[in-house]
Protein backbone atom coordinates (compact mmCIF):
# COMPACT_ATOMS: atom_id res chain seq x y z
CA UNK A 1 0.00 0.00 0.00
CA UNK A 2 1.48 3.37 -0.65
CA UNK A 3 2.91 5.69 1.91
CA UNK A 4 0.75 8.34 3.18
CA UNK A 5 3.18 11.95 3.14
CA UNK A 6 2.69 11.49 7.36
CA UNK A 7 4.38 8.36 6.97
CA UNK A 8 7.17 8.71 4.26
CA UNK A 9 8.27 11.75 6.68
CA UNK A 10 8.33 9.16 9.96
CA UNK A 11 10.34 7.09 7.89
CA UNK A 12 12.74 9.59 6.85
CA UNK A 13 13.58 10.13 10.42
CA UNK A 14 14.07 6.38 11.00
CA UNK A 15 17.97 5.67 11.38
CA UNK A 16 18.45 2.63 8.60
CA UNK A 17 14.00 2.71 8.49
CA UNK A 18 13.43 0.97 4.87
CA UNK A 19 9.73 -0.32 4.24
CA UNK A 20 11.54 -4.42 3.47
CA UNK A 21 8.58 -6.69 4.52
CA UNK A 22 9.59 -8.82 7.31
CA UNK A 23 10.44 -12.32 6.53
CA UNK A 24 7.61 -14.62 6.57
CA UNK A 25 4.88 -11.85 5.16
CA UNK A 26 5.85 -11.64 1.19
CA UNK A 27 3.96 -15.04 0.22
CA UNK A 28 4.51 -16.62 -3.08
CA UNK A 29 1.72 -15.77 -4.95
CA UNK A 30 0.37 -18.90 -7.00
CA UNK A 31 -2.70 -18.28 -9.41
CA UNK A 32 -4.84 -21.39 -10.50
CA UNK A 33 -6.65 -19.71 -13.71
CA UNK A 34 -8.76 -22.64 -14.52
CA UNK A 35 -10.42 -22.60 -10.91
CA UNK A 36 -11.06 -19.16 -10.98
CA UNK A 37 -14.83 -18.17 -11.01
CA UNK A 38 -14.34 -14.37 -11.93
CA UNK A 39 -16.30 -13.10 -8.82
CA UNK A 40 -13.45 -10.12 -8.52
CA UNK A 41 -13.13 -10.71 -4.38
CA UNK A 42 -9.35 -10.67 -4.62
CA UNK A 43 -9.60 -7.66 -6.90
CA UNK A 44 -11.59 -5.74 -4.25
CA UNK A 45 -9.36 -7.08 -1.45
CA UNK A 46 -5.92 -6.38 -2.82
CA UNK A 47 -4.35 -3.65 -0.49
CA UNK A 48 -1.68 -2.33 -3.17
CA UNK A 49 -4.23 -2.72 -6.48
CA UNK A 50 -1.69 -6.20 -7.82
CA UNK A 51 -5.00 -7.34 -8.83
CA UNK A 52 -7.56 -5.84 -11.13
CA UNK A 53 -10.94 -6.99 -13.14
CA UNK A 54 -9.83 -6.79 -16.67
CA UNK A 55 -12.04 -5.91 -19.71
CA UNK A 56 -11.43 -9.40 -21.79
CA UNK A 57 -12.02 -12.48 -21.07
CA UNK A 58 -9.94 -15.91 -22.20
CA UNK A 59 -11.79 -18.50 -23.28
CA UNK A 60 -9.30 -20.72 -22.87
CA UNK A 61 -10.60 -20.29 -19.00
CA UNK A 62 -13.94 -21.76 -19.92
CA UNK A 63 -12.20 -25.07 -21.78
CA UNK A 64 -9.96 -25.50 -19.18
CA UNK A 65 -12.46 -25.29 -15.84
CA UNK A 66 -13.01 -27.72 -13.62
CA UNK A 67 -16.74 -30.42 -14.78
CA UNK A 68 -19.52 -29.82 -13.20
CA UNK A 69 -18.78 -25.84 -12.39
CA UNK A 70 -20.81 -23.07 -14.45
CA UNK A 71 -17.97 -22.22 -16.43
CA UNK A 72 -17.18 -25.94 -16.82
CA UNK A 73 -20.54 -26.61 -18.63
CA UNK A 74 -20.05 -23.02 -20.52
CA UNK A 75 -16.92 -24.80 -21.69
CA UNK A 76 -18.13 -28.13 -22.64
CA UNK A 77 -21.21 -26.54 -24.33
CA UNK A 78 -18.54 -24.60 -26.63
CA UNK A 79 -16.35 -27.45 -27.04
CA UNK A 80 -19.14 -29.54 -28.85
CA UNK A 81 -19.76 -26.18 -30.83
CA UNK A 82 -15.66 -24.59 -31.85
CA UNK A 83 -14.84 -25.61 -35.06
CA UNK A 84 -10.93 -24.49 -33.74
CA UNK A 85 -9.07 -23.01 -30.87
CA UNK A 86 -10.09 -20.12 -29.47
CA UNK A 87 -8.51 -16.92 -31.44
CA UNK A 88 -7.46 -15.26 -28.32
CA UNK A 89 -8.87 -13.34 -25.46
CA UNK A 90 -12.34 -11.47 -26.52
CA UNK A 91 -13.39 -8.16 -25.38
CA UNK A 92 -16.20 -8.32 -22.65
CA UNK A 93 -19.48 -6.09 -22.77
CA UNK A 94 -19.81 -3.91 -19.61
CA UNK A 95 -22.91 -5.89 -18.00
CA UNK A 96 -21.11 -8.85 -18.64
CA UNK A 97 -19.17 -9.53 -15.27
CA UNK A 98 -18.25 -12.66 -14.48
CA UNK A 99 -16.75 -13.65 -17.79
CA UNK A 100 -13.50 -11.35 -17.16
CA UNK A 101 -9.88 -12.29 -16.73
CA UNK A 102 -8.44 -10.97 -13.38
CA UNK A 103 -4.93 -8.96 -14.31
CA UNK A 104 -2.41 -10.34 -11.89
CA UNK A 105 0.65 -7.91 -11.81
CA UNK A 106 3.21 -9.62 -9.80
CA UNK A 107 5.40 -6.23 -9.36
CA UNK A 108 3.03 -4.55 -7.43
CA UNK A 109 2.31 -7.21 -5.20
CA UNK A 110 3.08 -7.18 -1.54
CA UNK A 111 2.63 -11.14 -0.97
CA UNK A 112 0.43 -10.33 1.79
CA UNK A 113 -2.16 -13.03 1.20
CA UNK A 114 -5.35 -11.36 1.42
CA UNK A 115 -6.02 -12.79 -2.10
CA UNK A 116 -5.89 -16.40 -0.92
CA UNK A 117 -7.61 -15.68 2.03
CA UNK A 118 -10.40 -14.42 0.43
CA UNK A 119 -10.93 -16.54 -2.42
CA UNK A 120 -14.27 -18.46 -2.71
CA UNK A 121 -12.77 -20.81 -5.38
CA UNK A 122 -9.56 -21.53 -3.74
CA UNK A 123 -8.24 -20.58 -7.13
CA UNK A 124 -5.50 -19.01 -5.35
CA UNK A 125 -2.53 -19.89 -2.93
CA UNK A 126 -0.21 -18.18 -0.87
CA UNK A 127 2.94 -20.08 -0.18
CA UNK A 128 5.20 -19.10 1.92
CA UNK A 129 8.56 -17.44 0.73
CA UNK A 130 11.41 -19.25 -0.12
CA UNK A 131 14.06 -19.09 2.54
CA UNK A 132 16.24 -17.62 -0.13
CA UNK A 133 14.18 -15.45 -1.92
CA UNK A 134 14.83 -11.73 -1.30
CA UNK A 135 12.18 -10.34 0.91
CA UNK A 136 9.59 -8.46 -1.30
CA UNK A 137 9.62 -4.67 -1.54
CA UNK A 138 6.98 -2.17 -2.49
CA UNK A 139 7.28 -0.08 -5.29
CA UNK A 140 6.49 2.74 -3.23
CA UNK A 141 10.05 2.27 -1.44
CA UNK A 142 11.80 3.69 -4.47
CA UNK A 143 12.75 7.25 -3.36
CA UNK A 144 12.57 7.14 0.06
CA UNK A 145 15.90 7.41 2.35
CA UNK A 146 17.42 4.44 4.07
CA UNK B 1 -44.88 -22.21 -45.02
CA UNK B 2 -42.44 -23.07 -47.92
CA UNK B 3 -39.64 -24.68 -46.72
CA UNK B 4 -36.08 -22.88 -48.25
CA UNK B 5 -34.21 -24.90 -49.74
CA UNK B 6 -29.91 -24.97 -48.88
CA UNK B 7 -27.28 -25.52 -51.10
CA UNK B 8 -26.58 -28.84 -48.86
CA UNK B 9 -30.17 -30.13 -49.90
CA UNK B 10 -31.63 -29.57 -46.52
CA UNK B 11 -34.18 -27.83 -45.71
CA UNK B 12 -35.16 -24.89 -43.18
CA UNK B 13 -37.44 -27.36 -41.64
CA UNK B 14 -34.84 -29.41 -40.48
CA UNK B 15 -33.32 -26.29 -38.41
CA UNK B 16 -34.51 -25.55 -35.27
CA UNK B 17 -34.76 -22.06 -33.83
CA UNK B 18 -34.84 -21.76 -29.80
CA UNK B 19 -36.37 -18.06 -28.62
CA UNK B 20 -36.02 -17.16 -25.11
CA UNK B 21 -39.05 -14.69 -24.56
CA UNK B 22 -39.40 -12.40 -21.83
CA UNK B 23 -42.92 -12.76 -20.56
CA UNK B 24 -43.70 -8.85 -20.15
CA UNK B 25 -43.43 -8.57 -24.24
CA UNK B 26 -42.68 -10.57 -26.47
CA UNK B 27 -44.16 -13.50 -25.01
CA UNK B 28 -46.83 -11.18 -24.68
CA UNK B 29 -46.58 -10.32 -28.59
CA UNK B 30 -46.60 -13.82 -29.63
CA UNK B 31 -49.72 -14.83 -27.97
CA UNK B 32 -51.36 -12.26 -29.48
CA UNK B 33 -49.89 -13.10 -32.82
CA UNK B 34 -51.00 -16.42 -32.32
CA UNK B 35 -54.72 -15.34 -31.42
CA UNK B 36 -54.60 -13.48 -34.74
CA UNK B 37 -53.71 -17.12 -36.34
CA UNK B 38 -50.46 -15.57 -37.59
CA UNK B 39 -48.14 -17.99 -39.07
CA UNK B 40 -45.24 -18.68 -37.57
CA UNK B 41 -41.72 -20.62 -38.85
CA UNK B 42 -42.84 -24.12 -38.05
CA UNK B 43 -38.30 -23.99 -37.03
CA UNK B 44 -39.13 -22.05 -34.15
CA UNK B 45 -39.35 -22.88 -30.36
CA UNK B 46 -40.50 -20.84 -27.88
CA UNK B 47 -39.04 -20.58 -24.09
CA UNK B 48 -40.84 -18.11 -21.73
CA UNK B 49 -38.61 -16.44 -19.43
CA UNK B 50 -39.58 -13.70 -16.17
CA UNK B 51 -37.51 -11.68 -18.04
CA UNK B 52 -34.69 -11.72 -20.50
CA UNK B 53 -31.79 -10.27 -17.55
CA UNK B 54 -32.52 -14.20 -16.85
CA UNK B 55 -30.98 -15.41 -20.23
CA UNK B 56 -27.36 -16.23 -19.63
CA UNK B 57 -24.50 -17.15 -21.93
CA UNK B 58 -25.10 -20.87 -20.45
CA UNK B 59 -28.84 -20.89 -21.42
CA UNK B 60 -27.88 -19.74 -25.28
CA UNK B 61 -24.34 -22.19 -25.41
CA UNK B 62 -26.33 -24.77 -24.16
CA UNK B 63 -29.16 -24.49 -26.75
CA UNK B 64 -27.25 -24.16 -29.26
CA UNK B 65 -25.01 -27.28 -28.18
CA UNK B 66 -27.76 -29.72 -27.79
CA UNK B 67 -28.95 -29.43 -30.88
CA UNK B 68 -30.92 -25.76 -31.61
CA UNK B 69 -28.98 -23.99 -34.62
CA UNK B 70 -30.27 -20.78 -33.81
CA UNK B 71 -31.20 -18.89 -30.72
CA UNK B 72 -32.90 -15.28 -30.44
CA UNK B 73 -33.71 -13.64 -27.03
CA UNK B 74 -36.91 -11.27 -27.61
CA UNK B 75 -37.04 -8.77 -24.90
CA UNK B 76 -39.19 -5.52 -24.33
CA UNK B 77 -37.85 -2.51 -25.93
CA UNK B 78 -34.35 -1.20 -23.99
CA UNK B 79 -35.61 1.48 -21.25
CA UNK B 80 -39.27 -0.18 -21.16
CA UNK B 81 -37.86 -3.31 -19.29
CA UNK B 82 -40.62 -4.56 -16.63
CA UNK B 83 -37.79 -4.77 -14.23
CA UNK B 84 -36.05 -1.77 -15.23
CA UNK B 85 -32.94 -2.88 -16.59
CA UNK B 86 -33.02 -6.61 -17.18
CA UNK B 87 -32.94 -6.17 -20.88
CA UNK B 88 -29.80 -4.27 -21.09
CA UNK B 89 -27.89 -7.17 -19.37
CA UNK B 90 -29.08 -9.79 -22.21
CA UNK B 91 -27.74 -7.17 -24.81
CA UNK B 92 -24.51 -7.33 -23.17
CA UNK B 93 -24.77 -11.31 -22.86
CA UNK B 94 -25.85 -11.97 -26.36
CA UNK B 95 -22.80 -9.60 -27.63
CA UNK B 96 -21.00 -11.80 -25.91
CA UNK B 97 -21.97 -14.87 -26.77
CA UNK B 98 -21.73 -13.90 -30.76
CA UNK B 99 -17.79 -12.98 -29.72
CA UNK B 100 -17.63 -16.20 -27.93
CA UNK B 101 -18.75 -18.12 -30.97
CA UNK B 102 -16.78 -15.91 -33.20
CA UNK B 103 -13.89 -16.54 -31.41
CA UNK B 104 -14.27 -20.42 -32.07
CA UNK B 105 -14.82 -20.60 -35.59
CA UNK B 106 -18.74 -20.61 -35.27
CA UNK B 107 -20.93 -18.10 -37.07
CA UNK B 108 -22.17 -15.19 -34.30
CA UNK B 109 -25.44 -14.78 -36.58
CA UNK B 110 -26.78 -17.48 -34.79
CA UNK B 111 -27.41 -15.91 -31.73
CA UNK B 112 -29.11 -12.87 -31.81
CA UNK B 113 -31.14 -10.26 -29.51
CA UNK B 114 -34.79 -8.48 -30.55
CA UNK B 115 -36.60 -5.89 -28.79
CA UNK B 116 -40.34 -5.10 -29.04
CA UNK B 117 -43.54 -4.25 -27.06
CA UNK B 118 -46.32 -6.42 -25.87
CA UNK B 119 -48.83 -4.56 -28.44
CA UNK B 120 -46.54 -5.27 -31.36
CA UNK B 121 -46.91 -8.72 -32.49
CA UNK B 122 -46.22 -7.94 -36.17
CA UNK B 123 -42.57 -7.29 -35.00
CA UNK B 124 -42.58 -10.47 -32.91
CA UNK B 125 -43.89 -12.29 -36.26
CA UNK B 126 -41.34 -10.06 -38.58
CA UNK B 127 -38.25 -11.19 -35.71
CA UNK B 128 -38.67 -14.83 -36.00
CA UNK B 129 -39.40 -15.02 -39.73
CA UNK B 130 -35.97 -12.87 -39.89
CA UNK B 131 -34.08 -15.15 -37.71
CA UNK B 132 -35.36 -18.08 -39.81
CA UNK B 133 -34.29 -16.73 -43.53
CA UNK B 134 -30.60 -16.13 -41.57
CA UNK B 135 -30.70 -19.49 -40.16
CA UNK B 136 -31.84 -21.40 -43.51
CA UNK B 137 -29.49 -19.84 -45.20
CA UNK B 138 -26.61 -21.08 -43.07
CA UNK B 139 -25.54 -24.74 -42.74
CA UNK B 140 -26.56 -26.96 -40.13
CA UNK B 141 -24.42 -26.26 -36.99
CA UNK B 142 -21.63 -28.83 -36.88
CA UNK B 143 -21.22 -30.50 -33.30
CA UNK B 144 -18.10 -32.41 -31.93
CA UNK B 145 -19.35 -35.80 -30.70
CA UNK B 146 -22.77 -36.69 -32.12
CA UNK B 147 -21.67 -37.80 -35.38
CA UNK B 148 -24.49 -39.57 -37.27
CA UNK B 149 -26.28 -40.48 -33.94
CA UNK B 150 -27.77 -36.72 -33.80
CA UNK B 151 -30.99 -37.09 -31.60
CA UNK B 152 -34.07 -37.41 -34.16
CA UNK B 153 -35.97 -34.11 -34.63
CA UNK B 154 -39.43 -33.13 -36.33
CA UNK B 155 -37.55 -33.80 -40.15
CA UNK B 156 -37.42 -37.77 -39.14
CA UNK B 157 -40.24 -37.54 -37.33
CA UNK B 158 -42.71 -36.25 -39.71
CA UNK B 159 -41.20 -38.98 -42.22
CA UNK B 160 -41.92 -41.69 -40.27
CA UNK B 161 -45.66 -40.32 -39.14
CA UNK B 162 -45.89 -40.10 -42.51
CA UNK B 163 -46.67 -43.44 -42.96
CA UNK B 164 -49.39 -44.33 -40.78
CA UNK B 165 -51.73 -41.35 -42.30
CA UNK B 166 -51.04 -43.11 -45.63
CA UNK B 167 -52.28 -46.26 -44.81
CA UNK B 168 -55.62 -44.47 -42.72
CA UNK B 169 -55.88 -42.29 -46.06
CA UNK B 170 -55.89 -45.47 -48.98
CA UNK B 171 -57.96 -47.86 -46.38
CA UNK B 172 -60.36 -44.48 -45.74
CA UNK B 173 -60.66 -44.55 -49.83
CA UNK B 174 -60.81 -48.12 -49.60
CA UNK B 175 -63.99 -48.27 -47.75
CA UNK B 176 -65.29 -45.14 -49.67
Amino acid sequence: MPLTNRGREILSRVPGGSLQSTVGVGCEIVRHEELCVGCGTCARNCPSGASERGDFFDVNQLLDAPEGSRRGELGAALRRLMQHEPDGPVEVPERVTVYRTIIYDDDKCLGCGTCARGCPADAIEARPPKADAAPRRPAATEGVPA
Amino acid sequence: MPASATPSGATSADRTIVAFCCRECAYAAADASANARTPLPATVRLVLMPCTGRVSPLHLLSALAEGADGVMVAGCLLGQCHYREGNFNAVDRVAFVQRLLKSVGVEPERCRMFTMSAGEPPKFVAAVREMDRVISGLPPLPRSGDGESRAPRHGAGAASGAAPAEELLSSARGAA
